[in-house]
């Protein structure tokens, strides 16, 4: 599964990736967004919500958030 | 509406014709009515359907200062990440973040705001805190450390993501401001208050930093 490495980035970072990414992928598939910034959780799920991804999971890690979100 | 029966009212069967026939004349004409209302509710729906709900986030950036010019391209970067339409528009100190070191011809009091105003967003201060550029260089450096992108990473990034920057074109003359002294960026014009005003209006999101 493709993965997005944004830890040590701040926002609005870990999204813009997470966006571009998606942008070049195919509906029906996932993505992994790996991120540490504090407003990660709220942003990713504000993200999905707007841009009508679904987010299929957001864990909380000892030292980052993982979030799976699957394109429309 | 109410059509008067013929005359001859003999022949019942021939009056009961011709009220059929008003009445399907009058039937025709109520539908027809009837289309041409529903056409114009239709419209008026889109028209209120649009007015204020445009997915767009306009933003007037008048300050040139390092710490609002990083909130307005936090957001621009991050609006256009969620699928908005982004327009940035540039007007007095703000076009200072939109400079690059050049060379170019000026008259002499144009050359001296040249002189005092930052050369591009590598130069800009802070509001507060600026400490004869000690300010920001410290900033700079926490930014770096935390990873929090530059104002120059974000202005790459929003000409890939499509933000499109409008510069305020009196501005640039009051401030002696020459295009050749601006950045590359590809979806830049030059503009006034109408374009603003015009782009602004239908938007969801307009600020002014």
């Amino acid at each position: 599964m493709p993965t997005i490495d944004a830890r040590g980035k701040s926002c609005p970072m870990p999204i813009v990736l997470a966006a571009k990414a998606l942008k070049e992928m195919a509906p029906g598939q996932t993505l992994t967004v790996v991120a540490d910034d504090r407003a990660f959780p709220e942003d990713i799920r504000a993200w999905c919500r707007k841009t009508r991804h679904e987010l299929v999971s957001l864990d909380s890690k000892e030292r980052f958030f993982e979030a799976v979100v699957r394109k429309p | 509406m109410s059509q008067a029966a013929p005359a001859a009212t003999s022949h019942s069967s021939a009056s009961a014709n011709d009220r059929l026939h008003a009445l399907e004349a009058e039937l025709r004409s109520l539908s027809a009515r009837s289309l041409e209302h529903s056409t114009q509710l239709e419209a008026m729906a889109s028209v209120l359907q649009n007015a204020g709900q445009k997915d767009q986030l306009s933003m007037v950036v008048f300050s040139g200062s390092l710490d609002r010019l990083i909130a307005a391209f936090v957001l621009a970067t991050g609006a256009a990440a969620m699928g908005m339409k982004v327009a940035m528009f540039f007007t007095f100190w703000g076009t200072s973040a939109l400079r690059r070191p050049a060379r170019v011809k000026k008259s002499p009091l144009e050359r001296m705001f040249g002189w005092m105003l930052p050369r591009g967003a590598r130069k800009l201060p802070l509001s507060q805190m600026n400490m004869a550029g000690g300010g920001p260089a410290m900033i700079r450096h926490i930014m770096k450390k935390k990873g929090v992108a530059s104002v120059e990473e974000m202005i790459e990034l929003s000409k890939e993501l499509g933000v499109e920057i409008n510069v305020c074109s009196m501005s640039m003359d009051l401030l002696g401001l020459k295009p050749e002294e601006l950045i590359d960026y590809p979806a830049m014009t030059y503009c006034g208050a109408a374009k603003f005003l015009e782009t602004a209006a239908p938007g969801k999101i307009t600020l002014f930093l």
